[in-house]
């Protein structure tokens, strides 16, 4: 029997028709875990590598289904809403609160899927993408899940479906190194270039994903396209984007993507009962993206903004 | 990170992004156009009785004349008494009536439902159930709707405005045909028709929505420009006037009358256009700025040359085409004529234009502009239900381009290009455009469709040119369409296959096959079935339990399993379309004696070289009847929750399902909240007992996710309705077809009908279309809709839908145009017919809705066609706002 079929992966999302991540129209799929903890991430719910109850106030009605139906004791109710214990929550996979609520208040975020029915979705996909498409692997950190990855990405590569993959790059080469060979195009996020005030922010100092990238950057033929999310005040200064373009440069690859915070993953945090942050970061003005451009741009790299990638 | 994963928390909601999106950058409009449009936007609906008075007038005359001469005689005097009014600026004249937004009763098809509510006719009326549905329907607010009285005008159906001493005049012609009209004649035969009560029936509890014969007997078609184009009025009078001399004394003496009538009716025309030349020239004499005391007197020489002659320029042709077009809507209460390939009509004309430089591009395109504010001012006078619950105030004349050629190679040019670039510049409501996507039309062309679709107007909707083909050949063969004539094809109305066929043009000695309607009415017939509501009443065992009256005899299943629910439902089915058919074949019969089709069948291949009317099957093919539906994919979604919930898994006996229903699972009813959209419902105390029943039935499998459980349904309702279809026959004794489109019937339909298996709450809006998802269910994404919506064949059916929403930044840019043909282009190959996109932000309809004036020019897609925001009914602007939208930022 063919080993891959036992492979599980966790999801967050599926999408298809998405037109921002690569060549062409592309499914995108969301690798549930992330090694880091950004501030201002808008994808929340792919940090935690465990499905996890969503669980949305507005709709709830308080009749305690949920509760009653929690075999961990999970759920205790307050004045005016529901309280997780979600530490207890990561060690469940039955999800009874989910299937006890009425109202569709609370929602089990993350699933499991084998490689076999994952393909068949992309199979399915694949008659709509049109020229040039494919799959992009995104999150959470998609090569922390790194066997399933694995596997997909070869039997995708195998049936000539063009592969991607956008990761942070704080995960160990060995996890990263055996998926390469399936792989035709990486996406590499870099958020700050100083460790220590990477780690203010994302929670992890930036050791391993420099090093990482300079290690792609040699063994990857594909194309590296590195992205930076630009939150102001944090690494939109000149300074710092010089020492960004330095290490860009020393790679020896040229091409970056500036993506400008948004606010857009706002009520997800609601939803996982945490508090969102990025609200203390202000849009960024596109003058000030048009700045940091040409600053790049007359270091010689080349930098797209927002949706604007050539592919 | 740019991919965020927008939280589909819940069925019906997303969460806003921070500012509203703006739709792409739009090209400005040439002043004379502008000028135009802003005086259509100050204008209201408004009908005046010049027409139906002197057409009554003469009418009454001529008792004893044989009928059709009659009708001939009538019709002329309605035109050679209509005013003659000419905006300044204006390039292209002519209109339905004398105001800018007019159109007026025509008591002839049916006298009683523009009565005040107050009027015995009225009241007469609505008790025999017929106007069931204008008391389900809203009407838009906003815009150019007269929907209240104001100081000496007088609202009637809720849209037109009528100066109050036209009042008694109205009041007074519409006496005069009570009892005389289609609708009252028809009425007195339908009751013929064993099982008549059935009918009545059905129509009271809005099963059926609206009878076909009186309400709109004709539209829904392609016209045909040729005989004018080609032979001018004139010719075709020496024409008609040869042809009486052939027959006359021969046996099939109508063909007498009917060449007679033609000459009749031309020449009430040529006084009807001779009218504005004169009110041209008259302009002239007193206008002081001499560039527009050109126009006029070059308008009074264009017009006096056309009430004669074929056209000698593209501006001429141009005017032509109006004119006939607008004569065709003054015949007959009419929706959805077509005006079809005008870029193939008009390309000859055009192009030898260029060619001797008589014509440039700015100014074509100008032309153009002012062509669709000419098509926007068409109004249609209709009861409330029919105008606000069927067209929602739109007149679907529908303009199609790409498609093929004659020999099947690509026939986008030019002048299409320069149709699509008015449709950007000038973005009003018509003509709606529609692009025959073919796979040999150039890319350039494709991506100027897509451009076009990117502004938000909702169109081009992309069509399937080989499953349109392919519906054709399968369906009028045995008439004699061949491959090469079906590609003559388009759409006419809303989304109705229409036959077409190739008319040789000819021009300078050189032959050009240009393609035309050759086909009458098709969306006559059984008008809008409401599929959930059939299958409530097959759970009720053939009662509403609405009004708590039997529609049907019991059907007698004990509906122990799932394949005797679904014989049930089948069987009503059946009986609504058996008895219907009767009815309103009947009703057609009363139209074409008391008011046969002249302008029309005049212009129709072959009615001229038949000596027949469009009512004697005068036109080359005849098969246009159809059997409407409407609520398909709420059917298959509660079918597919009591599969499982009762049947597979037993959660619930179907009595308890009964019971959940009649509770509307503890909700409060539509009507009491105020809104038609499943997000705005409000809970009762009894919310608590059904919540169970009713969060299974919502989580139960849902049509437009890619999931075989509900799919198969899908596919079996489809394979199953549109075969039976074909076992009614209409009254020209052609097989009928399926027609698979909502319209803006989804609305009233739904408000009549019970919650719904598939966890719907009573009183909702339906899902649109065919092949669109319910909002909020379709879950996994655009391919997977597509999956499912092509789970059968499209070209089994008249026509399908798919209308999707979706937000300006998933496409925006180069690459983003280049993106979006991929998707409608993959859609397309996997063999769906139709596809349309709102480009649009929920939010930014949310405001429209509470702050309609700041958004009058804003233009939404709903199902087939598109529409002022401000002018459509609160429950389909709750539809749009709750449809999925494909977020993807």
């Amino acid at each position: 029997m063919d080993r891959t079929k036992l492979i599980h992966g966790t999801l967050f999302d599926i999408q298809g028709f998405s037109v921002h991540d690569g060549p062409g129209c592309r499914t995108l799929i969301f690798l549930k875990g992330c090694s880091l903890h950004c501030a201002w991430c808008s994808n929340p719910e792919g940090i935690s590598p465990y499905p996890e109850p969503l669980y949305q106030i507005s709709k709830c009605t308080f009749d305690g289904l949920c509760i009653e139906a929690c075999p961990h004791h999970a759920i205790k109710q307050n004045l005016e809403h529901l309280v997780f214990d979600r530490s207890l929550c990561s060690t469940c996979n039955t999800f009874e609160c989910t299937s006890a609520c009425c109202s569709g208040a609370l929602r089990k975020g993350g699933f499991q899927i084998t490689v076999d029915t994952l393909f068949k979705k992309i199979t399915r996909d694949r008659q709509y993408w049109g020229e040039g498409g494919g799959i992009t692997l995104t999150g959470g950190e998609p090569f922390t899940q790194s066997g399933f990855v694995q596997a997909l990405l070869k039997r995708c590569y195998e049936t000539f479906i063009h592969t991607a993959v956008e990761t942070c790059g704080n995960v160990p080469w060995k996890n990263i190194e055996p998926c390469l060979p399936w792989l035709d195009w990486i996406f590499f996020d870099l958020k700050h270039i100083d460790s220590k005030k990477h780690k203010q922010c994302t929670g992890s100092s930036n050791h391993l994903i420099l090093q990482s990238a300079a290690k792609l950057a040699i063994s990857f033929p594909g194309r590296i396209i590195f992205r930076m999310p630009v939150i102001p005040g944090f690494n939109d200064d000149s300074d710092h984007i010089a020492s960004l373009c330095d290490f860009i440069l020393s790679t020896g690859r040229q091409e970056i993507n500036l993506l400008p915070v948004h606010h857009f993953g706002r009520e997800k945090y609601n939803l996982l009962g945490q508090t969102y942050y990025t609200k203390e970061f202000n849009s960024i003005p596109h003058l000030e993206i048009e700045r940091i451009r040409s600053q790049m741009e007359m270091s010689g790299i080349r930098c797209y903004t927002g949706s604007e990638t050539p592919f | 990170m740019i991919t965020t994963k927008n939280p589909h928390i819940n069925y019906y909601g997303h969460q806003p992004g921070e500012s509203i999106e703006n739709r792409e950058q739009k090209r400005s409009l040439s002043p004379r156009a502008n000028t135009a449009r802003e005086l259509y936007f100050s204008a209201k609906s408004s009908t005046s009785m010049e027409f139906p008075y002197w057409y009554t007038r003469r009418w009454e005359e001529l008792e004893g004349e044989i009928p059709i001469i009659r009708r001939a005689e009538a019709l002329k005097a309605g035109f050679s008494h209509l005013t003659p009014v000419i905006y300044p600026g204006e390039i292209l004249a002519m209109g339905k009536a004398a105001f800018l937004r007019g159109s007026y009763p025509m008591p002839w098809l049916s006298e009683a439902f523009f009565m005040a509510a107050e009027d015995k006719l009225y009241k007469e009326a609505q008790e025999s159930g017929k106007l069931t549905a204008d008391t389900f329907t809203t009407m838009g607010k906003g815009g150019g709707n007269v929907t209240t009285s104001v100081g000496k005008v007088i609202s009637i159906a809720g849209k037109f405005g009528i100066r109050v001493e036209e009042m008694p005049i109205m009041l007074e012609v519409a006496k005069k045909w009570k009892d005389k009209s289609v609708d009252d004649v028809g009425h007195k035969y339908e009751q013929l028709v064993p099982g008549y009560s059935e009918k009545e029936a059905l129509m009271r509890s809005v099963i059926c929505m609206f009878d076909s014969g009186y309400t709109l007997p004709q539209g829904r078609e392609v016209i045909n420009y040729y005989y004018p184009l080609q032979f001018g009025i004139e010719g075709i009078i020496a024409n008609c006037k040869e042809s009486t001399a052939a027959v006359a004394g021969y046996p099939d003496m109508d063909r007498l009358y009917f060449f007679q009538a033609v000459i009749i009716m031309l020449e009430g025309l040529q006084k009807w256009i001779r009218n504005y030349a004169e009110e041209a020239r008259f302009l002239t004499s007193i206008e002081k700025d001499e560039k527009q005391k050109a126009e006029y007197s070059e308008m009074a020489e264009r017009l006096d040359w056309i009430s004669a002659k074929p056209p000698r320029t593209f501006h001429d042709a141009l005017q032509m085409i109006w004119i006939f077009h607008v004569a065709v809507l003054n015949e007959d209460a009419i929706s959805g004529l077509s005006p079809g390939r005008v870029g193939q009509v008009l390309y000859p004309f055009w192009q030898r234009d260029i060619k001797n430089g008589i014509i440039n591009r700015e100014q074509s395109l100008e032309m153009l502009e002012c062509m669709r504010i000419k098509f926007t001012e068409i109004d249609c006078f209709a009861s409330m239900g029919v105008v606000g619950g069927v067209l929602s105030g739109n007149t679907f004349n529908n303009l199609c381009i790409g498609g093929s050629l004659k020999d099947g190679t690509s026939a986008a040019n030019e002048l299409e290009m320069l149709i699509l670039e008015a449709g950007i510049t000038c973005d009003t409501p018509q003509p709606t455009l529609s692009l025959l996507y073919d796979e040999n039309l150039p890319e350039e062309f494709l991506l100027k469709g897509v451009e076009c679709t990117k502004i938000g107007t909702g169109y081009p909707a992309w069509i399937n040119n080989r499953v349109a083909m392919e519906f054709l050949v399968s369906n009028y063969g045995h008439e004699g369409l061949n491959m090469e004539e079906a590609r003559a094809w388009a759409i006419g109305g809303c989304l109705e296959t229409s036959p077409g066929s190739w008319m040789p043009l000819e021009l300078d000695g050189e032959i050009h096959w240009i393609p035309g309607g050759s086909a009458p009415a098709t969306s006559v017939g059984v008008h809008f079935l409401n599929l959930p509501k059939l299958l409530e009443v097959a759970l009720f065992d053939g009662m509403d339990m609405r009004t708590s009256q039997r529609i049907f005899p019991s059907h007698g299943y004990a509906l122990d399993t799932y394949e005797e629910l679904w014989k049930s439902f089948q069987y009503y089915f059946s009986r609504a379309c058996h008895i219907l058919t009767l009815t309103n074949n009947v009703q057609h019969d009363a139209w074409r004696k008391i008011s046969p089709s002249l302008i029309n069948s005049m212009l129709k291949p072959d009615c001229l070289a038949k000596g027949k009317d469009i009512g004697q099957m005068g036109c080359r093919y005849n098969t246009t009847f159809n059997i409407e539906s409407c609520g398909t994919a709420n059917l298959v979604n509660s079918l597919a929750a009591l599969k499982k919930n009762v049947f597979t898994e037993k959660n619930y006996s179907l009595n308890e399902y009964r019971k959940a229903l009649l509770a509307n699972f503890g909700y409060k009813t539509a009507q009491e909240t105020g809104s038609y959209s499943l997000i705005d419902q409000v809970p009762t105390e009894q919310y608590h007992t059904w919540k169970k029943i009713h969060r299974q039935s919502l989580d139960a499998p849902k049509f437009g996710n890619d999931d075989p459980f509900v799919d198969t349904i899908m596919k079996d309702w489809e394979d199953w309705f549109c075969d039976m279809a074909h076992n009614y026959r209409s009254l020209y004794d052609q097989p009928m077809y399926a027609c698979q489109i909502s319209v803006s019937t989804h609305g009233p339909m739904g408000a009549v009908t019970l919650a719904g298996p598939d966890g719907r709450l009573s009183g909702t809006t339906f899902s649109d279309g065919s092949v669109s998802a319910y909002p909020g269910t379709d879950k996994n994404g655009p391919y997977a809709l597509f999956n499912s919506a092509t789970c059968w064949s499209h070209s089994k059916s008249q026509n399908s839908q798919l209308n999707m929403k979706i937000h300006p930044s998933v496409v925006k840019g180069r690459e983003g145009s280049r993106k979006f043909l991929e998707l409608i282009r993959a859609y397309l190959r996997k063999g769906g017919f139709h596809v349309q996109f709102n480009i649009v932000d929920s939010r930014m309809l949310k405001q429209a809705q509470s702050d309609p004036e700041k958004y009058r020019s804003l233009l939404v897609r709903v199902a087939g066609f598109t529409q002022y925001w401000v002018e459509l009914g609160k429950q389909i602007q709750d539809e749009v706002i709750a449809r999925t939208e494909y977020e993807e930022l």
